[in-house]
């Protein structure tokens, strides 16, 4: 069995798709005890067909690349820069900002940086920043906001450990803040010699460009809103800002053409189809290594290793860095979440608050050499060697392992808002 | 292969139809997620209830997407991968890599096809049904239709690779359509 993982791993590094090693991983298993037994895989993937909140990861999701699409980026940028561009250092809080607005509706797929790099970097590098500086704040924005509702991980989260994803979407908010003002606050502080203003502040510009924004606004109002109200099933929401987002930009705005949206449609549906038929695979290898008690041996194993909480969650915080640089999110998660969520229960560890560590730490994922989502994309996308792209990323990076270091050591930080 | 264009030409036209009854399928089940999840919430307001199928339709849709946007990026070999060690591979490395990488994948893929089909013959003899009536299998069947059609273009990509590692040609047309 042990070989057989050995070449498993090694096929995944060699490309192989993840979906197609987990489900291979579950066949073997099966078939190892009885060969009729592999229809455990297909039936356990049929299993998609059994869960009501996976609605909500094509809708959201949809709706993100609708958005990503639009001119929405572009007045998100204005209305924020109206409104902080005044400070020194102001573009780089704007930057912060609306790439953690966008993640949270695109899921850290890759489209912030495609649609809102586009926007900010040029502009940054207008208004005097330095190039690097801007090349990492980019990157790293790629994936920030992550913890927010109703980010595609929060909601795989929920589903797979079976958490609550309206106590999810509130724990995130101060883990989420957290590492958005540390990265605010090392930008002011980079920038501090870079006293030109990007604008003055105008009320007469906070009002146009929020009049300009009317329409996207109010979005976080009717996702949260509508859920918190008790109004609107979490996917029920999602199904609701699907339909808000093509009212105003295939209607209303008609910033989307007819023609175009197909094309959109089907791009969100395949990101998401892939992301499912991992999560189909890994529910029947999962399925598998609760069958064969490996959380309990695993529970054995770690409990004799390690006596406390703290130096539980210090041994967990290195695993997930290392997995997270490897493996992605969506992966990690499905494979790993439903292993170490009975030992960290057993060291008192809530699933909430792992999840936030969890989820914090893969984010650092997107920023780690060698299989970091948004170094290629951000290499791809403003034409940068990847290698300088790691080394803007790195400043970045370690504000950003600080912070998760405090989220995963102060649990209080995930469920004060929960009472 | 130009001693065959009639086959060929059957395929190419396959091929097209192929792609086009994906893409209306996505672009119309994501439609049908959206416009029946609306209604469900509108007719829950009004206090007229919600279709009683509705929530089963929906379920079923989305594993419906997830099956077929998993040809979908079969075919382009857009599958979620991590891909390390291929990056420090010759041009010959990468493509006796891919070769095995996308033999292996359609093996399970054909595996799981096989297994997907004892699981609609199980479900044909027992009679389930969904929706109150309608037959089961007819929807369960896009399992083994899907990873058959999966296992079908990994097969494509491997013949595709052989002929590179063969010929020591390099594919130009990678992340295209086999």
């Amino acid at each position: 069995m042990i070989a057989v993982s050995l070449l498993l791993v090694l096929l995944a590094l060699l490309g192989a798709p993840l979906f197609a090693i987990i489900a291979a991983g579950a066949l073997i298993s099966f078939i190892s005890i009885d060969p009729e037994l592999g229809i455990a895989v297909p039936i356990e993937i049929f299993s998609i067909a059994e869960m009501p909140i996976l609605l909500a990861i094509p809708l959201f999701t949809f709706a993100g690349y609708l958005l990503s699409e639009s001119q929405a980026p572009g007045r998100l940028v204005r209305l924020t820069s109206a409104l902080l561009g005044w400070m020194p250092g102001g573009l780089a809080i704007v930057s912060i900002g609306a790439c953690a607005f966008f993640t949270a509706f695109t899921g850290a797929s890759g489209v912030t940086i495609i649609a809102l790099g586009a926007i900010l970097y040029p502009a940054l590098a207008q208004a005097g920043y330095d190039d690097r500086f801007n090349l990492g704040l980019v990157t790293a924005g790629g994936s920030l906001g992550l913890l927010f509702a109703p980010s595609l991980p929060l909601i795989l989260y929920g589903v797979v450990a079976e958490v609550n994803i309206d106590d999810l979407f509130i724990a995130g908010i101060l883990p989420g803040m957290l590492m958005l003002l540390s990265l605010a606050a090392y930008s002011l502080w980079m920038n501090r010699g870079n006293r030109v203003p990007l604008s003055d502040f105008s009320w007469k510009e906070v009002g146009s460009a929020l009049l300009e924004s009317a329409w996207e606004l109010p979005l976080p109002l009717v996702v949260l809103g509508g859920i918190y109200s008790g109004l609107l099933a979490v996917s029920e929401a999602a199904a609701v800002t699907a339909v808000y987002v093509v009212l105003v930009e295939v209607v209303i705005r008609r910033e989307i053409s007819l023609k175009k949206l197909p094309g959109i449609m089907r791009e969100s549906m395949v990101l998401v189809g892939g992301i499912l038929l991992i999560l189909g695979a890994s529910l029947a290898s999962t399925n598998y290594v609760i069958d064969a008690e490996v959380p309990q041996k695993l529970i054995g194993i770690v409990t004799n290793l390690v006596d406390s909480r703290v130096s539980f969650l210090f041994l967990l915080l290195l695993f997930l860095l290392v997995l997270g640089a490897f493996l992605d999110i969506f992966s990690a998660l499905v494979l790993v979440v439903p292993l170490i969520l009975p030992v960290a229960a057993e060291y008192g560890v809530e699933p909430i608050h792992l999840g936030m560590v969890f989820l914090a730490t893969m984010q650092l994922g997107y920023l780690t050499p060698p299989v970091g989502l948004n170094l290629f994309i951000a290499s791809y996308r403003f034409n940068k060697p990847i290698v300088s792209v790691y080394l803007a990323t790195i400043p970045f990076l370690l504000i950003l392992l600080a912070a998760v270091i405090v989220i995963t050591f102060w649990p209080g930080l995930s469920l004060m808002l929960l009472g | 292969m130009t001693r065959r264009p009639a086959f060929k030409s059957v395929l190419e036209k396959a091929e097209l139809l192929g792609r086009l009854l994906e893409n209306v399928l996505l672009s119309l089940l994501l439609a049908g997620m959206i416009g029946l999840g609306a209604s469900q919430i509108l007719l829950r307001w009004s206090g007229a209830g919600s279709f009683v199928w509705g929530d089963e339709a929906i379920r079923l849709m989305v594993l419906w997407v997830a099956m077929i946007a998993g040809i979908a990026s079969a075919r382009e070999d857009r599958h979620i991968a991590i891909d390390v060690l291929s990056r420090f591979l010759s041009p010959r490395g990468k493509s006796i890599a891919a070769l095995i990488v996308d033999f292996f994948t359609a093996v399970v893929c054909l595996t799981l096809a096989w297994y997907g089909w004892r699981m609609v013959e199980f479900a044909i003899e027992d009679g389930d049904v969904f929706f109150g009536g309608l037959p089961a299998w007819i929807f369960q069947a896009i399992i083994p239709a899907a990873f058959l059609l999966m296992g079908y273009r990994y097969l494509v990509w491997f013949a595709r690779r052989l002929r590179e590692v063969v010929t020591g040609q390099q594919s130009t047309m990678q992340g295209a359509q086999p």
